[in-house]
């Protein structure tokens, strides 16, 4: 598909009304900054996110809009009913963070910035979700489509997206595309999931009977892994990301533990490696006399959508219209719950920041209403048939 | 609680007094406008009351959308002085609400029921005049005691004297809570020491014209703000303790009291020897406000 074919009527006036956003959207900075601080200052670890679901949920009964509801796994979601309501858009952002409840986790607003845990990834993408349907109701933009709104729960780490994946396996709407929001940075443009496997690796060793430290176990292990032959033609990669072990320097660790991702652009390979993972830790299991378990924690699939795909397309020339740079990488495990259910998806951020996933994580205040801007621009493509027919 | 509001006819004006709370005072700003004035119409007015920051809380107050007001500018005939209490007193005549609530700048955690959880009760109930909070968040509810969540100069300071000369003032749990609400007609009619009296001043001075009957307290929850050095208590337990020795001898409690000093003595240890500090702690005291011929010229008062 050439881009030019993109280059419609129906673009020309989208890309009108896109431009004028960000000086529209001022009038609600304070509304947005309201609500990311009163959401952001929940703790909303992973499984642990009800409260925060909660006062989404409140938000979006204080719009009057249709259907809210939590479900069974603690998703929050309502309808931003559409003018034929026939095709449904969904806009999802998770709701969880990295840290835990035990953490302060007030924020700072400055002028220019907010800081705090969490801020990034994803308080802000939640309370976008939160402050939009005020924004469309106060611009008088209403879609054909229906517009489906879900705070997602279970997302980060050990969630492996629970939450999204039981949303979107048990919909009962159809849903024409859907795109995912985070807070940052500001020119994501992800469309495509990498196949991938979040694992864990715990040795025990019985230190009754040997004096074997499961320390040393451990590096076998790592050295053993090191050696498995990793595909280049397939741009596989193993992150060796978390290790903890022992209780103190003067006796054997009895208990360590590996956390890492194994990352492919293809499946089998996944399939393959994860094979010769747990023959390694079969053998080394036997050699030390120890226990060795292996979990899978997160696992993604490969797919997306195209790069020439309408969708990915228009998303350019939005961003383009905002004057925001679109970024090169096209890969997101966010996506991955998407492709599984065949759904066209893409994720976005809303400003820029830095320190993610640190407790001084922090964002900017004034990209933001641009990054709403281009999630606006993007519905109204989406609304406007970018998708029909172009999976 | 809005519906009751307009159907008593009732304004509220919120005053944030501030110096040097760049930190703070946005996030202040944003909540309370967005959630008690644009989506839930209970606010009229935000003003920050500022003494003369030299960081950039004027600006940031400002930009989030609050009037700002020098307190210096503010009945500049009669003056300024530095101190929180002024701010407070000059709220009263720069502020247009029936009832003014009080929050500090410098609190972390802050939410709209900062605000909401003070007003309700002078919304609901005529007969309640000054509603102070208190913040208690016990992690598990048992049968064993628990501290009342009173600071270090509260329970030292405040809470023996009050045992002593006002027992019925005991029961205010936090009574040098910066955050309360009060009626006009109440705030109006009270003198305001400038400085670090003003909380426990008031509490005598209500009680004293009102009675018990006028208080209510209302639980917000927690509350996270600076933590102050020891020394700094010293110097706020040597203001309150003056003021609450004036109010004594105002009220006829004692009488033979000497003539008190604005100086406070207090050590530091310097490498192998001791050094005093010398601190002057004027607690200088604003008239009720209705005794200012320009408050009664601008409220129309006879």
């Amino acid at each position: 598909m050439s881009a030019n074919l993109v280059e419609t009527d129906n673009f020309e006036q989208i890309r009108d009304r896109v431009r004028k956003l960000p000086f529209e959207l001022e009038k609600y900075r304070e509304l947005l900054l309201a609500n990311v601080i009163m959401l952001g200052e929940i703790p909303a670890p992973t499984f642990h996110e009800q409260e925060r679901i909660h006062l989404l949920e409140q938000r979006f009964n204080e719009c009057g809009l249709q259907n809210c509801s939590i479900d069974e796994k603690g998703n929050g979601a309502a309808i931003i009913p559409g003018k034929r309501g026939d095709t449904t858009i969904l806009l999802t952002a998770h709701a969880d963070t990295p840290f835990p409840a035990s953490l302060d986790h007030t924020l700072t607003l400055e002028p220019d910035r907010i800081v705090g845990p969490g801020i990034a990834d994803n308080s802000l993408g939640i309370a976008v979700l939160a402050t939009l349907p005020t924004m469309l109701e106060g611009l008088g933009i209403r879609l054909s489509s229906d517009i489906l709104l879900m705070g997602a729960v279970k997302s980060l780490n050990e969630g492996n997206q629970e939450g999204l994946r039981f949303f979107l396996s048990n919909a009962e709407r159809p849903i024409t595309a859907a795109l995912a929001v985070e807070g940052v940075q500001l020119g994501r443009l992800n469309y495509r999931s990498r196949a991938s496997l979040g694992g864990e690796i715990a040795c025990v060793a019985d230190n009754a009977h040997e004096e074997v430290s499961a320390l040393d176990v451990l590096n076998q292990i790592i050295y053993r892994l090191r050696k498995i032959h990793l595909p280049q033609e397939s741009e596989t990669r193993l992150i060796l990301g978390y290790i903890e072990g022992g209780v103190t320097y003067k006796t054997p660790a009895r208990k360590a533990r590996l956390k890492f991702q194994l990352s492919s652009d293809s499946d089998q390979t996944i399939i393959d490696i994860t094979e010769k993972i747990d023959s390694v830790i079969h053998e080394l299991s036997k050699e030390y006399r120890v226990n060795i378990d292996f979990n899978i924690i997160a696992r993604t699939r490969y797919g997306g959508l195209d790069p020439q795909h309408f969708l990915v397309l228009q998303a350019r020339r939005v961003l383009t219209t905002l004057g925001i740079h679109p970024g090169s990488n096209a890969y997101s495990s966010v996506i991955s719950g998407f492709v599984e259910n065949e759904i066209p998806a893409m994720c976005v951020g809303i400003t820029t920041g830095e320190n993610l996933n640190y407790p001084d994580e922090r964002i900017d205040i004034s990209p933001i209403m641009k990054g709403v801007a281009q999630l606006i621009g993007l519905l109204l493509s989406i609304d406007g048939g970018c998708c029909a027919g172009h999976q | 609680m809005i519906e009751e509001k307009e159907k008593r006819g009732l304004t509220i004006s919120l005053c944030i007094p501030t110096l040097n709370e760049e930190k703070t005072i946005g996030k202040e700003v944003v909540l309370f406008k967005s959630e008690l004035v644009d989506r839930y119409p209970l606010l009229d007015e935000i003003a920050v009351i500022d003494s003369g920051s030299t960081d950039r809380t004027i600006e940031v107050a400002a930009s989030f959308g609050a009037s700002v007001y020098l307190s210096a500018d503010i009945l500049p005939q009669m003056g300024f002085k530095r101190g929180k209490g002024e701010n407070l007193w000059k709220a009263i005549y720069q502020l247009q609400g029936d009832i003014i609530v009080y929050v500090d700048a410098d609190i972390k955690n802050i939410h709209p029921r900062f605000v909401y959880g003070l007003v309700a009760p002078l919304i609901y109930r005529p007969e309640i005049k000054y509603v102070k909070a208190f913040y208690d968040r016990p992690l598990a509810l048992s049968k064993e005691i628990r501290p009342s969540g009173g600071g270090r100069v509260t329970e030292i300071l405040v809470r023996p004297l009050f045992s002593l000369f006002f027992p019925e003032l005991t029961a205010i749990i936090q009574p040098l809570s910066g955050e309360y609400a009060v009626r006009r007609e109440i705030l109006e009619r009270i003198p305001f020491p400038v400085g670090y009296g003003v909380e426990t001043s008031h509490l005598i001075d209500v009680y004293d014209g009102w009675g018990i009957e006028a208080f209510a307290q209302t639980d917000l929850d927690k509350r996270v703000h600076r933590h102050q050095a020891t020394r700094d208590l010293g110097k706020m337990s040597f203001g309150i303790l003056r003021t609450f020795l004036k109010r004594l001898k105002s009220k006829g409690i004692i009488k033979d009291l000497p003539e008190l000093t604005p100086f406070l003595r207090q050590f530091q240890a310097r490498e192998d020897h001791y050094e005093q500090i010398i601190h002057e702690i004027v607690e200088e005291e604003r008239p009720p406000m209705i005794e200012v011929p320009e408050y009664r010229a601008r409220r129309g008062l006879e």
